[in-house]
Formats: C-alpha cells, structure tokens, sequence
C-alpha cells in the first residue's frame, strides 16, 4: 500500500464497536492478508494491536510495519495456535480478534488440525475474554457450490455452501468449511458475536502466483480454462480493509461477508495483460465443457482403478473453479460501508510490477 | 466381518482407512483419538459410525477384532499393549516402539494371547522390493548375501513434515529419543534386518548434525547418520540416511555370493547383477546392453501393472500390500508377511545406532 492511500482511511469511518485504546488480536499477522490487516489497523488509528505469528515465520513483514508505525503500537506474540496456552495469552484482554492464521497443508487431517483445531482453541480462549465483541473468522469464498447456479448466474452470501468437500478433494477448502462450521456452532451455544468474511482470490505483490480460476499449467503447458469467467480477484490492501472494517462496523453480528473487488476482469483480458506486462508465454485455451469432460473421466478413472490417480480432477471443483459465475460485493458495501479504494486497473498494475520483479530474479 | 477400530486420526489413518475399505468383509466400526474432534472428522468423512476420544473405551464398547494404531511413537507400546490385552490384534505404525525392551514385550504379549501383531513397515512390500524378494527366494543371489546397502534418505526441501518439524519446538518427533532419525529409519533398517542371522548383531553407527540445520539453528537433530552392521554368519552391511543428498535416494544393494540385485525404490527398478564374463573387449559392450534391455523391462512391468490398475505410488502400494497380507494372515490364508525377529531386529539395531549416535553428541554439547 503506498502513502496516498494512508489518508483514505481513519476512525471517522466509524461508527465502530470499540474505540482506539481497546486491543485487537490479528492471528496470522505476519501472513500475505494478515500483515496488510495489522497495516490498516494502524492506519485506522488503533494503538494497541497484538499480532500472532508462528514461531518460524520470517518476522519481514511486521517488522517493516512496527518501523513505519513504532513498536509501541504492536504487540508481538510468537506461538502456534495448537497450543491453548499460546491461544489464552493472545487472546488476553482482546476486543476484537481477527482470525486469520491458515492451515495450507496437503491432506485432510492436516488442514483440519491446522484450520479446525486451533480455531476451536482459540474460541476456547475468546469464550472466557469478558471484553470480546466480535470475532471475525477469515474463510474463502471457495467453501461455496454453485451445483444450483447456472453459468453466469450471481454467487453471493446466500449461496450454498458445498455439502460434499470430500469429492472435491480440497483438503484447504474443507478444512476452511470446517472452521467456518465450528465458529457457527460456538456463536450458538457461548452467544459469540461473530461475523465470517469470505475473501475471493487475494491477489497483490507478495504472491507470486497466477490463480488457478485463469489456468495452470500442471502438464507442462499453461491451460487457459478461465476464458470468458469473471475472475472473483481482491487487491490485497482492499481485501484488508474489509476484513478490517467486518471486526468494526456496529450491527453486523451473524452476518457473512464475500469479498471481492469492482470491475472484476474476465480471465481472458487477465491474462493478456498478464503477457503484455509481464512475461509472455504460451497458453492452450480449454473451453469448460471440454475440461468438465476430461475431469469426468479423470474422476471416474480415479474411482474405477482404486486411487491410482488421485481425483485432483473431479467435477465439483471444476464447476466451483470454471464453469462462470459472476459475484457480488453488495453486501459488503452497503453492511460494511466498504469501497475497493484501489481501483483494479492500478491494482493489476500493481501486481504486474511485482510479478515482473519476481521473473527477473528468476533469470 | 472383522471389526476395526483406528486408534490416531492424523495423516497416516486415512491411508490405513483407504486401504482397509478395499478388503473385503471387513470393516471400520470405530475411530478414536485423543483429540474428539480428530476422531470426529474422520469418522464423517469415512462414514464410520462411532468415534472415541478414549482408546479403553472404544475396545469396550465396540471390541473391535483388529485395531490400526497410527498414534505418535510415544503412544505405541502402551496401546499396543492394551490393545493385545482387550483381545484384538494390532498394526502398528512405524516405528513399532520407542524401545526394543518395548517391542519385545508386546511381541511376547501377542504370542501368549494368540494374537497377532505387525510392525508399520510398508516400504518392504512396495513392488519392486516384492520382485526382489521373489528373486531372492529363489535362490538368485546364490546363498545369503554378504553384504547389503540400505539407504534411505529424507529430503528436507520437502515441505510438508520438514516444515511441522522444524517449525516447532513441541513436535513429538523431536521427543523421541532417535529425535528425526527414529520417525524415519526403520524403512531402511528392516530390509537389512529380514536378511540378517542371530538375535544380535554387531553395529556401528556414527552421527552428526549436516551443515544445513546448523545453519539454521537446529544443532540439537542429528539428520546425517551412518551405520555398519554385521551378524553372527559374518554378512555385513551399510547404513546410510542423509538429509543433504539431493535427490533423496531410497535404495537397497544386495550382494550375494553369486549374483547381486540392486533395487531403486524411488523409480521402482530392479536390476540384476549377473556374473557372467565377457571376452575382451565384449564386457564393454554386451552388459550395458544388458542393463538398457533391463530397464527397458523395468518401465514394461511397471507400465503394465498401471494398466492393470495395480501400481499405485510406492508408499501406497507398499500399505496395500501389507495390509492386505496381513489380514490374510488374520484369515489363516498365509504367515504373518513380517516376521517377529524382523521387527524385532529393526527395533534392535535402532536402539544401537540412537546409543550410539547419542553418546557421539554429548561431549560436543560439553565442550561447547
């Protein structure tokens, strides 16, 4: 986030829920979404922010934000969420905690270990903080199904969430599902005031990575299978933002949030400019039905010969990834009061440049 | 129908529940771990009807006929041993125990039970190290090998387990008293250990911290180690896991009186070493030819099983094997496909090499 945007935002945004003295937890803070919270947090004016990052993370990103901002406003606490002992300690004295830290592991246990468990240990510590008002858990927009959406058709908050995650074979997913299940299931029986923000694809400099809804190039040469699909992207700072103001905003307990920007590009002119500013390369375009075709029976390969193939390939994620829906962030914008400030042009701008660093280091 | 229960709901559990579910007349009644919600997961996702957050009181209510342990090492030996004692048998994840003394008990324990008991050593059974057993049967290496190599080697770019491992202090790995070593070796040691005479054979081990954790502050993991061993009819062997070797090689070297075999797990290769001799220059020629032809039906036999829908990747296909021999066993079809003098000659040679490679730390860490 560069400088002119710092006068963008401010406690007058209010009103808000607590005011600047109070403490907030970010967890994940040191992460890609979680540091870019802690730096609107302080933008916004608060003064007693407590970040939790995992005993290994690479202290870069916050210790760059406590020498913009002074020590004096973060406070750093290393641990890892598993431990309930790390959890009371950094949920001590919190008004508003900001789940964010994220369990990126390959296998279903993992990922349930990492998003599930440390979720319910942390609401273990919430539940006995007197002065929490809110807790804002993090999902993804992904834990949505758009089985019952035509292509084209809007996903939005009251979409369903997909009730077989197992045939997906997104273990992140299912474990993101769950976590959003297990703080549903706290609000009920310990009246937790939460609210759940589910971001579309963050995007922004500090991930170098092409998102899979455009293509991928898992055989060697890059698949465009998103053509004509509006890409769900957030600029990071904006999707920060959001979360920010979803822990702030009065009178929006229970609700969901999806999060994605204005003026969303197709995948198409996305990896145009890709090319143009980028990097060129080349790219097969894959219309939906020829990829839903080919992960049909990759899926029924993966049945029929006991797993020899994994079912990476199946029909649930590919309608979810490519069939075409568009988004709204109506939601957002009329509860939260929220405004992508980063218009997407300068945003994809932005991440060009980065992008572009990140293949010039690479030669 | 044989009952089972699943005592441990992390990673290793659902691939012993895949692989439990192709066999047929058998069952997953029960799940439990000492984490509810972990056990709860896992029964949801395999559709199994009861989970517990309590071993005894899953093996009460539910008796299962066979119970799956896939806890941290720490665990085994008591839940094996509570296991056996409820009158079910056990597989047990690798490393079978913490202890040899441990191993040794439950093995007793299973025998005056009439129960059998399995050690989690499934990187014997992938295909390749079947092919080669058959080979060896059959009397290929000309008698008892001489001498065998074993490596097994971890790679730490790889991010899954080396980052849990690393990123925390706590993780239970690090509380074993082999530390990484003990989560990982057993592959290796107990293909040394099926050729090997006597119940105690002679080992040598030297270890040490590589350049790469030092730099990183991990001084206290020993993740380079290698290892002589002999037995009493003098065959001998090498033992070698490294962290730092790139690509990781996961290798087994036979070398026999008459013949040798060399067995590439990673690429599942096996090749034979044939003693033949060739006139002049002809040994230049004829045997790489030999080689290439080898290769060549190396890719055939493993092509093929792929179409025949029974390859799957090594680790799986090792787990399905031995699951599947062990529960015939369990049906009288075929022996138990591990012996108890394997594994408990693995948990012996562990023991020694951990003594040793312990004992090798403990002036450095004075005289630093």
């Amino acid at each position: 986030m560069d400088s002119q945007s710092e006068n963008l935002f401010g406690l007058e945004d209010g009103p808000f829920i607590l005011d600047s003295e109070k403490t907030i937890l970010v967890t994940g803070a040191n992460g890609f979404i979680g540091s870019r919270v802690v730096r609107t947090l302080l933008m916004y004016g608060f003064r007693r922010v407590r970040c939790l990052a995992r005993p290994t993370s690479a202290p870069g990103n916050l210790d760059k934000i406590a020498g913009e901002f002074g020590q004096a406003r973060l406070d750093l606490v290393k641990g890892n969420l598993l431990s309930r002992e790390t959890c009371k300690v950094a949920a001590d004295g919190a008004a508003v905690i900001y789940h964010l830290a994220a369990g990126v592991e390959k296998s279903y246990p993992g990922c349930f270990l990492n998003s599930v468990i440390t979720t319910r240990n942390l609401l273990d510590a919430a539940i006995k903080e007197p002065g929490l008002k809110r807790f804002v858990n993090v999902s993804s927009i992904a834990v949505y199904s758009n089985e019952r959406i035509r292509r084209g058709g809007v996903l939005d908050e009251s979409s369903d969430i997909e009730d077989n995650l197992a045939d997906r074979y997104e273990p992140y997913v299912y474990g993101k599902a769950k976590q959003d299940e297990i703080v549903l299931e706290y609000a009920q029986r310990h009246n937790l005031p939460y609210v759940i923000v589910r971001p579309g694809v963050v995007f922004g400099p500090g991930k170098a990575k092409i998102t899979d809804r455009v293509g991928s190039d898992t055989f060697g040469v890059f698949l465009h299978k998103g053509l004509s699909n509006r890409i769900p992207l957030t600029y990071v700072d904006n999707c920060a933002e959001a979360i920010v103001l979803a822990g702030l905003k009065k009178g929006i307990d229970g609700q969901v949030f999806n999060i994605v920007d204005d003026d969303l590009p197709t995948s198409r002119e996305f990896l145009r400019s890709y090319k143009q500013n980028v990097r060129r390369f080349m790219s097969i375009p894959v219309p939906y039905t020829v990829w839903l075709a080919f992960c049909t029976l990759w899926e029924k390969y993966s049945r029929w010969s006991g797993g020899q193939l994994p079912p990476a390939f199946n029909r649930r994620a590919c309608a979810i990834y490519w069939k075409g829906n568009s988004y709204s962030n109506e939601k957002a914008k009329t509860m939260l009061g929220w405004r992508p400030k980063i218009a997407m042009r300068e945003s994809l701008r932005r991440f060009f440049d980065f992008m572009r660093d990140v293949e010039d280091k690479k030669k | 129908m044989i009952k089972v229960g699943i005592v441990g709901c992390g990673k290793m559990a659902d691939q012993h529940a895949f692989q439990i579910q192709r066999i047929p007349d058998t069952q997953i009644v029960a799940v439990c771990d000492a984490e509810p919600l972990m056990a709860r997961q896992m029964a949801e996702r395999f559709h199994v009807e009861r989970y517990f957050g309590d071993a005894r009181e899953m093996l009460d209510s539910v008796k299962p006929d066979v119970v799956h342990i896939t806890t941290p090492p720490q665990s085994h030996f008591p839940l094996g041993k509570m296991c056996l004692e409820s009158g079910s048998h056990v597989y047990m994840e690798k490393p079978f125990t913490v202890y040899a003394s441990e191993a040794e008990d439950l093995l007793k324990l299973a025998d005056q039970k009439g129960l059998k008991i399995i050690a989690g050593h499934n990187a014997q059974f992938t295909h390749v190290m079947v092919r080669m057993r058959e080979l060896v049967k059959s009397g290929y290496l000309g008698g008892k090998p001489v001498h065998m190599e074993s490596q097994y080697c971890y790679d730490f770019s790889d991010p899954g387990f080396a980052k849990a491992l690393l990123g925390d202090e706590d993780h239970w790995v690090r509380k074993l008293p082999g530390s990484l070593l003990q989560n990982i070796v057993s592959h290796g040691i107990s293909k040394i250990a099926e050729f090997l005479s006597g119940d105690r054979p002679t080992v040598l081990a030297r270890g040490f911290t590589s350049p790469f954790l030092k730099k990183i502050g991990e001084e206290g993991i020993i993740d380079e180690v290698r290892v002589i061993i002999r037995d009493e009819d003098e065959t001998t062997a090498y033992f070698t896991f490294s962290s730092q070797i790139s690509p990781a090689p996961h290798q087994f070297r036979l070398y026999g009186p008459k013949n040798s075999l060399i067995v590439d797990d990673d690429h599942q290769v096996l090749i034979k070493v044939i003693n033949k001799d060739y006139k002049s220059y002809l040994k230049y020629f004829v045997p790489p030819f030999g080689y290439a032809r080898q290769y060549l039906g190396n890719f055939r036999k493993n092509f093929g099983k792929f179409l025949k829908r029974d390859f799957h990747l090594p680790n799986d296909a090792g787990l399905k094997t031995l699951i599947t021999s062990f529960y015939d066993s369990l049906a009288g079809k075929t022996p138990l496909p591990l012996s108890h003098k394997e594994i408990l000659l693995t948990a012996r040679i562990m023991d020694d090499i951990f003594a040793q490679v312990n004992d090798q730390q403990i002036p450095k860490e004075k005289g630093a």
